[in-house]
């Protein structure tokens, strides 16, 4: 035993207060935890921000399960045709069943008659009888013209949608931009004609039959009427009982 | 004690500030076992992993500007929503329905020009994707009167769509467990900021058991069926 090691275990008063008190951690464990600690937060805060903000990268997708089967759903792509579409459209030259468009009053509007070389196209004055002209009706023409056509025509018809605004806003009219049309003036229009321009369009204003399908497209000639006739009423036109509410 | 004696055996003797570094051990386990599966837990839920996907399109079309400003409505483009089970992502011909003769020179809207001219489609990115096991239905909701509003969130007011509802099975559940909080009228479908206190002047639960009757939605029972999602 050194001379060192023996003063040390001569209990002398300030000796043992000396080695009785727990001597502390050494400070790089101290500090080794306390970045532990700091460092456990990172993992938080990076799911907080991922949580917050928006990402243009695909969502993390940990559990496979079976999410992406190997078929194919609406409109979704495929690279075994040549227009990358998985739906195919028709072949050329075939009608899908129920879509033959026989009717020449319902589906057309207008009837062609050729005398000699040249044909004339005549429009049908008013609806076809599969459309019962009501209430009903009148009401789902409103809802589709109001999805359809105040874009451009304005919920009041007199051609000042939205569409037309903003296109005016934009100088558009270099582009070939045209008001659209006030349709409340059209009342002298056959029903057909109306018809046709719905589904095949007229100068500027392109087709809408693929948007609008043909029931849908009566109704809305149904409510243009309605909007012709409202729009160029007087106080005569509505019944005695209720022209107090607009007067 | 860390007093060693020189030349007596080498043993090891735990030094003294191991007495204060238990309870710290302790106290740190019993902490990291609550935080790292709630953390997980926090990691993987829907609600992260899903919400707030924006991805870059073709085209930076934006909904703000066409369904907001412009206040079209969402069928003029989603036109099968109402009657098939997808609503339909709109070919190029609905966008040249406008911009045949509207920003017709813009530069950013050259992959639509390019699309029409060649009947190559556009490749829009899908940014709603459920599993491909459960088959959800557009139509079936809209005509129950469930809004639009409801599972993509003011969409109205993106500039750039991203997703704002986590479309996890709970939460799916959560509203066929009690769809009375969900409902409208058929005809406020697309209205984005249609409220039943509002508009209805009425409480939407008043108001969504009326609809539930109206329009023949089922019990919770049949709703929360597993076979009324998955086939």
């Amino acid at each position: 035993m050194d001379k060192h090691a023996q003063e040390w275990l001569i209990p002398t008063p300030s000796r043992l207060k000396k080695q009785l008190r727990l001597r502390s951690m050494p400070w790089q464990m101290v500090s080794g935890i306390v970045l532990l600690v700091c460092l456990a937060t990172v993992p938080l805060a990076l799911v907080s921000r991922a949580r917050s903000k928006t990402s243009t990268k695909p969502r993390v997708h940990l559990f496979q399960d079976m999410d992406n089967q190997p078929k194919y759903k609406t409109q979704s792509p495929s690279p075994i045709f040549a227009d990358g579409r998985s739906m195919r459209p028709p072949v050329a030259g075939t009608v899908a069943r129920g879509h033959l468009e026989g009717d020449d009053h319902y589906d057309r509007g207008f009837t062609m008659s050729k005398e000699g070389d040249a044909w004339s196209v005549s429009y049908f004055k008013g609806f076809p009888e599969q459309v019962v002209v009501d209430d009903a009706l009148l009401q789902r023409g409103q809802e589709r013209f109001l999805i359809y056509c105040s874009p451009c025509h304005g919920a009041d018809g007199l051609g000042n949608g939205m569409v037309h605004v903003r296109a005016t806003e934009l100088k558009q009219a270099s582009n070939g931009w045209t008001q659209p049309t006030d349709i409340t003036t059209l009342g002298d229009r056959e029903a057909g004609h109306l018809y046709n321009t719905i589904r095949n369009g007229i100068r500027t204003m392109p087709g809408y039959a693929a948007q609008i399908p043909t029931a849908d497209r009566w109704a809305i000639v149904a409510y243009v009427r309605a909007l012709q006739l409202s729009q160029n009423a007087t106080l005569d036109d509505v019944p005695a009982d209720k022209r107090d509410k607009i007067q | 004690m860390d007093v060693t004696i020189q030349g007596s055996s080498q043993k090891f003797v735990f030094p003294a500030w191991i007495n204060y570094l238990l309870p710290l051990v302790l106290i740190l386990g019993a902490g990291g076992a609550v935080y790292v599966p709630s953390l997980v837990g926090y990691a993987l839920n829907p609600t992260t992993l899903n919400v707030g996907y924006a991805p870059v399109q073709p085209v930076p079309f934006s909904h703000a500007l066409h369904a907001g400003r412009l206040g079209m409505d969402c069928r003029y483009c989603h036109t099968t929503v109402e009657s098939a089970g997808f609503a339909a992502i709109p070919p190029t011909q609905t966008c040249m329905n406008c911009h045949s003769t509207i920003h017709n020179d813009k530069v950013t809207l050259a992959p639509v020009r390019d699309s029409h001219a060649t009947g190559k489609p556009m490749e829009w990115k899908k940014i709603h994707d459920l599993g491909d096991y459960s088959y959800f239905n557009h139509s079936a909701h809209i005509n129950k009167g469930v809004g639009c509003v409801t599972c993509h969130g003011r969409v109205d007011t993106m500039d750039v769509v991203r997703q704002a509802k986590n479309l996890s099975m709970s939460w799916c559940i959560e509203c066929h467990r009690n769809p009375e909080q969900h409902l409208r009228p058929r005809d406020q479908i697309t209205n984005m900021t249609w409220d039943a206190q509002v508009d209805a002047g009425q409480p939407q639960l008043a108001l969504g058991l009326d609809l539930k009757k109206k329009y023949g939605v089922h019990d919770a029972a049949y709703m929360t069926s597993c076979s009324r999602c998955h086939r």
